[in-house]
């Protein structure tokens, strides 16, 4: 899509290992991010979707090396490397991490950790920044008077809250949240995707939502994209998903879902995801694949067009593979 | 000088062990740590000071406590390090000292660990009352200046080599007993302790057949630690004059060449030789002892910064652009 | 807050330690196998002078009634009188304190910033030739006896760049022609200068080790990612993140080194035969001097636990969690 706020191409990540051949964690995953939309990234821990997002911020250590495409605007900001995606940091794009209790600095007051990107970005200073950070704790549901309090004496939930505050601190176009509820209770839970999809709609916000958690993805994702191993082997909007999935694994995971009226069976997924540090031939899910066939363990799928918004990566839909085996 | 283990210092907030290292015992012995060539060169020193110290009669190409050349003899072909100011070689000087001051290393190391390791086990393990009172008193300990307090000591009750042992030891155990302390804590708090608990096990058994051996492999690497602060405590107390006066050590050694005017005499040999010793044992046990609690304690930690950039790749041949 | 309740707490720890070196010291120096007085090395001592020593002291009540005086006498600032010159004892003190004070304080303020750049340096490069020399450097100065340290300087440096190796000031100063103060000044710098360099080389080791210790604790943090992501550049994130955090550690170990720094003060002083505490101590053992050497040990230990109590307030001004402990 032309017009989309953020274009993903073709993004490889490479991680070096000590006296081992190098890890190929992701392997050319593409997305598109429109402005106001939710995209909801998911897969089991270790599919890749965290380094994935790590990426695109240029946030990985120097063990890792990264191919590809990010485009914001239609700049590539990856182009220069560092140089040119630092400018972009938390003002275009932020970040809410995967356990934000810990994002925070803790011999730091929450308001100076807020004010600091503003004063950085020169978006604002001094009392008026101390001010506008107060404003985006009520945002988020936190009162303002708390903001001169230190991590440690805010909740669990608090501190997810006020981290997703001080993402927003230079008002960013793209929010990429890596399993921003984990770890919390359910209620609080509800409580952050609720605010996650309100921020979306009344400041016109692009939001990335890495999970491993489908109802988290079915009730605040517009669309999504499953990751398997490094790829994605499907994206679609989350109604496709749901109901219509054109990949085994995107299946299997929809319903490995229990339930919650206990109708269905919960299906467990058999086997284990394959080791990235070799070359796999053919389809990477196959050998836990429950309708593989002839090509699928020496023909490695393409990413096909099985309806307009809707890709999967599977032989299946591929007439030709069907009719030649 | 009290060289305090670095690592021993952030025992109150680096506390428990990983939840990965519930491995077998002796797994650490694994570990890149140990692999380094700095590891292996320390140990390999230990190893020759430690085989120079027991084949000690042997190796001493003269009797070191009669004169066998000129007074303050250079390095030469009849003396490889030349001569002390009393005409004695200082090779087998050196060679003799090492007995001396090796053994009162390892034994003080040893007091240190047995009372700090005690007082550790028996905090870590009951915790409440018994905890509270024995941090307190070693509170106290600690906040003794330690060579003042050897000085005294040592100026009053006595030269001899048993009290120079006993006192070292008596200062040093308090990292030693932190850090079992917290070891012990976190054992205790793992699931199959609470078992063999929930089954009837009596304490002894508990501590004996499994904390115990949970706490050994890094009560050993702090010991080992505390060989060097003991033998570094002993070439002061020696180079003050306190030191047992018949025997030999590389402080001896020392406090002679300076009592001796070495400086004066232009004998280099006299000062550098048993210092060379010292601070080579020293640093071989320090490097040793910490690769074992590197080992043990495995940081796992990415650095999040780096002067290296962030790498681009072209795709096509897939080779690093920078 | 309860940051009051705290500094509370710590003060009247300190002033319970205090009392407990007290009640050491005078346990201590009532210990000795003999009296103090039957081991007194002195010209004029007689039989009858003992025993006119030992009334004064009070050698002939009972231990409680000694312990009384003892403390009675402490609060009053009498120390007692120096076996060996008949002086009170804190007279005798005031000349080596004020020669020790500075000397320390140069020799530890060097250390400490030399030691913490280094450490800094080597964190920062970490694995390179840079942080691997600065690593075997610190190790190495950290190793060496500092009394063997000072005779090197003697022997090897002393002579090269013309600088004293004993005394505090030069005897021939002000005899012929009045010396200005400036001149005086620098004569006692010089003086000063080998012994304090002593002292700081050998004490600069461990401060390097700690602080890159500390620094790569810090630096693997999560909120380094998220000062990183926010966009700052690597310097600032180095120093706001991660060496404010790892001020934490430092400053403990500076404080408990205190032990480190009068030892090595001490020998010091004895083998540049500087007229100092150290000096003065390893006189008064020589002399058997034990009220002296009472008094000094009192001194010292009350120093360190003043000390210890400055870095527990400060720890609290830098830890916001230290209080809720």
């Amino acid at each position: 899509m032309s017009g989309a706020l953020l274009q993903v191409e073709d993004l490889n990540v490479w991680f070096e290992l000590e006296g081992r051949p190098e890890l190929h964690a992701v392997q050319g995953i593409d997305f598109d991010l429109s402005q106001g939309e939710r995209l909801g990234l998911v897969g089991e821990s270790g599919c890749g979707k965290t380094t994935a997002i790590l990426a695109v911020m240029g946030l990985l250590p120097p063990t890792a090396s990264v191919a590809g495409r990010v485009r914001l605007d239609g700049d590539d900001i990856f182009e220069d490397g560092e140089d040119s995606i630092r400018p972009h940091r938390w003002r275009d794009i932020a970040m809410v991490f995967q356990g934000a209790m810990n994002a925070f600095n803790p011999v730091r007051r929450i308001v100076d950790q807020i004010v600091e990107p503003m004063e950085l970005h020169e978006i604002a200073e001094g009392k008026a920044a101390r001010r506008q950070a107060g404003d985006l704790l009520e945002l988020v549901g936190i009162s303002a008077q708390q903001a001169t309090r230190y991590p440690h004496e805010f909740s669990g939930g608090m501190r997810q809250r006020a981290a997703i505050a001080m993402a927003l601190a230079c008002n960013p176009r793209v929010l990429l949240a890596d399993e921003p509820t984990t770890a919390l209770d359910v209620m609080i839970q509800a409580q952050v995707l609720e605010l996650l999809g309100r921020l979306t709609e009344e400041l016109g916000l692009a939001l990335v939502l890495v999970t491993h958690d489908l109802p988290v993805v079915a009730q605040t994702c517009d669309r999504a994209a499953v990751m398997y191993a490094g790829k994605i082997v499907e994206s679609g909007t989350t109604d496709d998903l749901y109901h219509s999935p054109r990949h085994p694994y995107t299946r299997l995971l929809f319903s490995a879902t229990p339930d919650l009226y206990g109708e269905g069976d919960v299906i467990s997924i058999p086997g284990t995801p394959p080791r990235l540090d070799r070359e796999v031939t053919g389809c990477s899910f196959a050998p836990r694949c429950d309708v593989a066939f002839g090509p699928c363990s020496s023909v490695t799928p393409e990413s096909l067009s099985v309806a307009p918004g809707h890709q999967a990566r599977c032989h299946l839909n591929d007439p030709t593979m069907r009719r030649a085996s | 000088m009290s060289p305090i283990p670095p690592t021993a210092l952030n025992q109150d907030a680096a506390v428990a062990i990983p939840a990965t290292v519930t491995s077998p015992r002796f797994r650490f012995l694994r570990s890149p740590a140990l692999r380094k060539p700095a590891t292996i060169g320390g140990l390999a020193l230990l190893l020759i000071f430690v085989l120079m110290a027991l084949l000690a009669s042997h190796l001493e190409p003269y009797n070191p406590t009669v004169k066998s050349g000129p007074i303050y003899a250079p390095p030469s072909g009849a003396h490889l390090l030349g001569t002390d100011d009393s005409g004695a070689d200082m090779l087998s000087l050196v060679i003799a000292g090492s007995r001396v001051s090796l053994i009162v290393g390892f034994a003080a190391a040893l007091v240190a660990m047995i009372i700090g390791g005690a007082v550790g086990l028996l905090s870590g393990f009951f915790g409440g009352k018994t905890d509270m009172v024995l941090m307190r008193i070693t509170d106290y300990v600690l906040v003794i200046p330690d060579i003042p307090l050897m000085i005294i000591v040592a100026a009053l009750f006595g030269r001899r080599l048993l009290n120079i042992i006993i006192i070292i030891g008596a200062i040093y155990w308090t990292s030693t007993a932190r850090l079992v302390r917290a070891q012990v804590k976190s054992v205790r708090e793992r699931t199959y302790v609470k078992r063999v608990r929930a089954v009837g096990a009596g304490n002894t058994r508990l501590i004996g057949r499994h904390i115990l051996p949970q706490v050994a492999p890094l009560l050993i690497a702090n010991t080992v630690l505390t060989v060097a602060v003991a033998i570094f405590a002993e070439t002061y107390i020696t180079f003050l004059g306190l030191g047992d006066p018949s025997l030999i050590s590389w402080g001896k050694l020392i406090e002679n060449s300076f009592k001796g005017d070495a400086v004066l005499n232009h004998a280099w040999w006299a000062i550098v030789a048993p210092g060379v010793c010292v601070t080579l044992v020293v640093l071989a046990c320090t490097m040793v002892g910490q690769a074992m609690e590197d080992a043990l304690n495995p940081r796992l930690r990415v650095g999040h910064l780096s002067v290296r950039r962030f790498r681009l790749r072209s795709l096509n041949t897939g080779l690093s652009s920078e | 807050m309860r940051s009051a309740d705290y500094v509370v707490k710590r003060i009247l720890f300190a002033i319970v330690t205090v009392f407990v070196a007290i009640t050491l010291n005078f346990v201590l120096f009532r210990a000795v196998p003999g009296d103090a007085v039957s081991a007194l090395r002195c010209r004029n001592c007689t039989v009858a002078f003992k025993e006119i020593q030992r009334r004064e002291l009070g050698l002939d009540k009972s231990k409680w009634e000694q312990y009384r005086l003892y403390v009675t006498h402490l609060l009053r600032g009498d120390f007692g009188r120096s076996l060996r010159t008949e002086q009170p004892v804190l007279g005798e003190l005031w000349a080596p304190i004020a020669n020790t004070m500075p000397m320390i304080t140069l020799g530890t303020v060097f250390s400490i910033v030399i030691g913490i750049l280094a450490g800094v340096i080597s964190a920062w490069r970490r694995d390179t030739l840079l942080d691997k020399t600065g690593l075997y450097t610190a190790l190495g100065f950290y190793s060496m006896p500092t009394q063997w340290l000072g005779l090197l300087m003697v022997f090897f440096v002393a002579g090269a760049i013309g600088f004293p190796t004993s005394g505090i000031r030069d005897p021939t100063l002000g005899i012929l022609v009045p010396a200005s103060a400036g001149t005086v000044i620098v004569d006692r710098l010089r003086h000063m200068a080998l012994p304090a360099l002593t002292l700081g080389l050998s004490l600069y080791g461990e401060y390097a080790l700690i602080t890159r210790s500390a620094m790569l604790e810090t630096l693997g943090e999560d909120y380094v990612l998220t000062a990183r992501a926010k966009g700052l550049k690597n310097l600032p994130i180095v120093w706001a993140h991660g060496f404010r955090n790892a001020l934490l550690p430092i400053i403990t170990l500076i404080a408990l080194s205190l032990g480190t720094i009068i030892a090595g003060a001490i020998t010091v002083e004895y083998v540049f035969s500087y007229p100092g505490i150290g000096l003065a101590t390893v006189e008064a053992i020589d002399q058997r001097d034990w009220p002296v050497l009472q008094a000094i040990f009192l001194l010292l230990t009350v120093s360190v636990i003043v000390f210890n109590l400055i870095a527990d307030l400060l720890y609290v001004k830098l830890d916001p969690r230290v209080v809720d402990q």
